[in-house]
């Protein structure tokens, strides 16, 4: 296959998702000239049908990644496929990390410790909120870090949360609204949320903060320029080792192409990012690009969820009402040893997620092995007095937790991702002590029969992870590579702990933080 | 029906209306329509990927699974996503990491499900009693389900009953059965 003319721009953006819209929207305000390059289609808000059946486009619809390990991680469900990316189906659940996140190695010889702290990351957080619009009650969340309070109160709540929040407080726990980043009120020119609880299959009203409604369209108004069905196979080397001279990919129509650029920034997602660089092994770049240190694909991590269920019955929980994240939170057990038992890591608490009959986190799926007459009986019953609550638990960062490359091919000849993944024994404990603390507090708000799910998973993290050693990390605190000067990684990939918190806050306070940085330090 | 919505203006949630058609295309009598997959089985739609005994057979199982599985079309929504483009694909195998392609997972599951059904009855699986086939069924999600080969039978498990779920339980007309506002902010394009 043939190569087409080389492009050059400024940047190319590999990945159109939270952080590859955010650096493109913010490089081309600055007048740098952008090309964003997206495996998936130019989805418009126009296209989030209120389905959960078609929100399935939505999902990652590249080449397949195999998943495999102890607890294998769910890369179809999780993963993103389009302009948006993951965040267009994400759930707009907004905490931010806590300072303890930043320091795991040093105060427990545990993990691993960010290049960063807190205090770095606050401004860009507080930026971020008032940019994209965050609802939520600062003063009710004791656990949350210092910070600007929200730019918009708290999503209204309906009765699921009412009843699980009555279990915390009998057990003298707080509980608090969830932050969202979802509007509450209408807000820059976006009208507020209106709980119909499709947030799974996208928002079309863009009430929720995704990418169509947030940076996409700042990107585009810039020039930054969209080219979508594009497969980025690898980077290119530049004229040394230290240099990258941009990306080939295959376009949709299957021509190999050469996108040149000063900067690459790799926002490919938490597995596609290491996966391109796994994929870009050259004179000079033997383990792949930017993988000096060897360990490019370590230490990819994932949340478990202890998914705690109970019956209401007298009462309507009005369960497909709301958000599909959460409407109200609980952090008291947030301290990395707060468990005991020899659980290690933090806890986050998410109540009242809305439940549509069907799909993965539907009711119907709320109890997989009831089939037949029985599964009808329940479906009656739970569409109208069942609740949930998911426990998010911290994965301990572990090198042996991995993205690398299989055995098959993928556009280009690539070869595909495959994900690794075992949780520690700690985070295995951790998953069991919150599934034992849930079951307590929802018996004690008055839930009848109330049961956990096996153990599931969520969110990606880790991968290519920042510090401030070459030897044990990928890149710098800003995602550059401490390898090859004009290349940048961005997205979770980088956090070298996972904290218990959503993703995606962190990850556009990280982007917001790595972009400024790029521009004032534009390379020669 | 009642509502509890309060505050912002819910008359938005029908504002917008999709022009999109979605609805599957299958041949009847060597002409293609667009039908949905009840439709499709009601009109003897032919199937593009599975054969008329595996179709017998997912509807068998599928409606074992969630009653009304088979009257909603589980056989034809299966094969006209599996004639699909993957990335276009409905099924929720797509979330479940089952590597494609799609078609060889759902015809050696449902021939391990056969396999099973000779080795515990002497019978297909779409010719035995509920009595002969809910024990089959029980010990799939547990893994316990023996002789099979096939892919992994708690996912296998796990992907019909999904496909059967969402015809069943996640339409317009399914909530409406079970007292449950859909609420669209966008009318999906088929109802199935």
């Amino acid at each position: 296959m043939t190569g087409k003319a080389a492009s050059s721009t400024d940047a190319v953006i590999v990945g159109a998702g939270a952080a590859g819209n955010l650096f493109a929207a913010h490089l081309a305000e600055a007048g740098k000239s952008v090309l964003v390059l997206e495996p998936g289609p130019a989805w418009t808000t126009g296209d989030l049908y209120s389905s959960l059946i078609w929100s399935r486009r939505l999902r990652w619809g590249g080449p397949a990644v195999e998943s495999t390990g102890g607890h294998a991680f769910g890369a179809g469900f999780n993963n993103g496929w389009g302009i948006g990316g993951a965040a267009l189906h994400h759930y707009g659940t907004w905490p931010r990390l806590m300072p303890s996140d930043f320091t795991m190695k040093s105060d427990h010889g545990k993990g691993l410790d960010w290049p960063l702290g807190y205090d770095d990351l606050r401004p860009y957080y507080d930026r971020i909120q008032e940019e994209v619009g965050v609802s939520g009650d600062a003063e009710a969340e004791v656990w949350r870090p210092a910070g600007a309070p929200y730019p918009l109160p708290p999503l209204q709540q309906f009765a699921q949360a009412r009843l699980l929040s009555r279990g915390f407080t009998a057990l003298g726990m707080k509980t608090a609204p969830s932050p969202m980043a979802i509007l509450s009120q209408d807000y820059k020119g976006r009208p507020a949320c209106v709980y119909d609880g499709w947030c799974d299959a996208g928002c079309p009203i863009g009430a929720l903060a995704n990418p169509l409604v947030t940076y996409h369209p700042r990107a585009v108004k810039a020039c930054a320029k969209f080219v979508t069905g594009a497969h980025v196979t690898r980077v290119l080397p530049g004229r040394n080792p230290h240099e990258a001279a941009g990306v080939e990919y295959v376009d949709a129509s299957g021509e190999t192409r050469t996108a040149l650029a000063k900067v690459v920034i790799m926002a490919a997602s938490t597995i596609g990012n290491p996966a391109i660089l796994l994929n870009s092994a050259a004179d000079g770049w033997s383990g792949g690009a930017g993988n000096s240190s060897g360990l490019a694909g370590r230490y990819f991590m994932t949340h478990s969820i202890a998914a705690i269920y109970g019956f209401f019955d007298g009462e309507e929980t009005e369960n497909y009402l709301g958000v599909t994240g959460a409407q109200a939170t609980n952090m008291d057990h947030y301290p990395k040893t707060a468990l005991g038992g020899g659980a290690f890591g933090s806890l986050q608490w998410q109540l009242a997620p809305t439940m549509k009959p069907n799909d993965l986190l539907g009711v119907a799926m709320a109890r997989a092995d009831l089939f037949g007459p029985a599964l009808t009986k329940f479906m009656d019953r739970a569409v109208h007095h069942l609740a949930v609550m998911f426990g998010f638990g911290e994965g301990l960062p572990v090198a042996e937790n991995r993205v690398e490359l299989s055995g098959r091919t993928g556009p280009g000849g690539g070869r595909t991702p495959r994900v690794v993944h075992t949780f520690a024994p700690e985070s295995v404990k951790l998953w069991e002590r919150a599934a034992e603390l849930g079951l307590k507090v929802i018996k004690a708000g008055g839930a009848s029969e109330p049961w956990a799910n096996p153990m599931a998973n969520a969110h990606m993290m880790g991968g290519t992870i920042m510090g401030r050693d070459p030897k044990s990390s990928v890149t710098d605190s800003y995602g550059r590579s401490h390898d090859i000067a004009n290349l940048f990684i961005a997205g979770p990939g980088l956090y070298p702990t996972a904290g218990a918190m959503n993703p995606n806050f962190t990850n556009h306070a990280l982007a917001l933080r790595s972009a400024e940085h790029l521009l004032a330090h534009w390379p020669a | 029906m009642r509502s509890a919505i309060e505050g912002p203006d819910a008359t938005r949630r029908t504002l917008l209306k999709s022009a999109a058609i979605g609805l599957f295309a299958f041949q009847l009598g060597g002409v293609d329509a667009m039908l949905s997959p009840a439709e499709a089985r009601r009109r003897g739609a032919r199937l593009k990927i599975l054969s008329p005994a595996e179709a017998a057979q997912l509807e068998a199982f599928g409606d074992a699974l969630v009653p009304g599985a088979r009257k909603a079309g589980i056989a034809h929504y299966v094969d006209a996503n599996l004639a699909r483009p993957h990335s276009q694909s409905l099924l929720t195998a797509r979330y479940l990491d089952v590597l494609p392609p799609h078609d060889a997972f759902y015809k050696t599951g449902l021939a391990a499900l056969d396999g099973a059904a000779a080795a515990a009855f002497g019978k297909p699986f779409a010719k035995g009693t509920a009595a002969q086939t809910n024990p089959l069924i029980a010990a799939m999600l547990p893994g316990q389900i023996t002789p099979w080969a096939g892919p992994p039978a708690p996912l296998f498990y796990l992907a019909v009953r999904s496909d059967a779920a969402d015809l069943v339980y996640g339409t317009r007309a399914a909530f409406e059965q079970l007292n449950v506002p859909y609420m669209a902010h966008i009318e999906p394009p088929s109802d199935w």
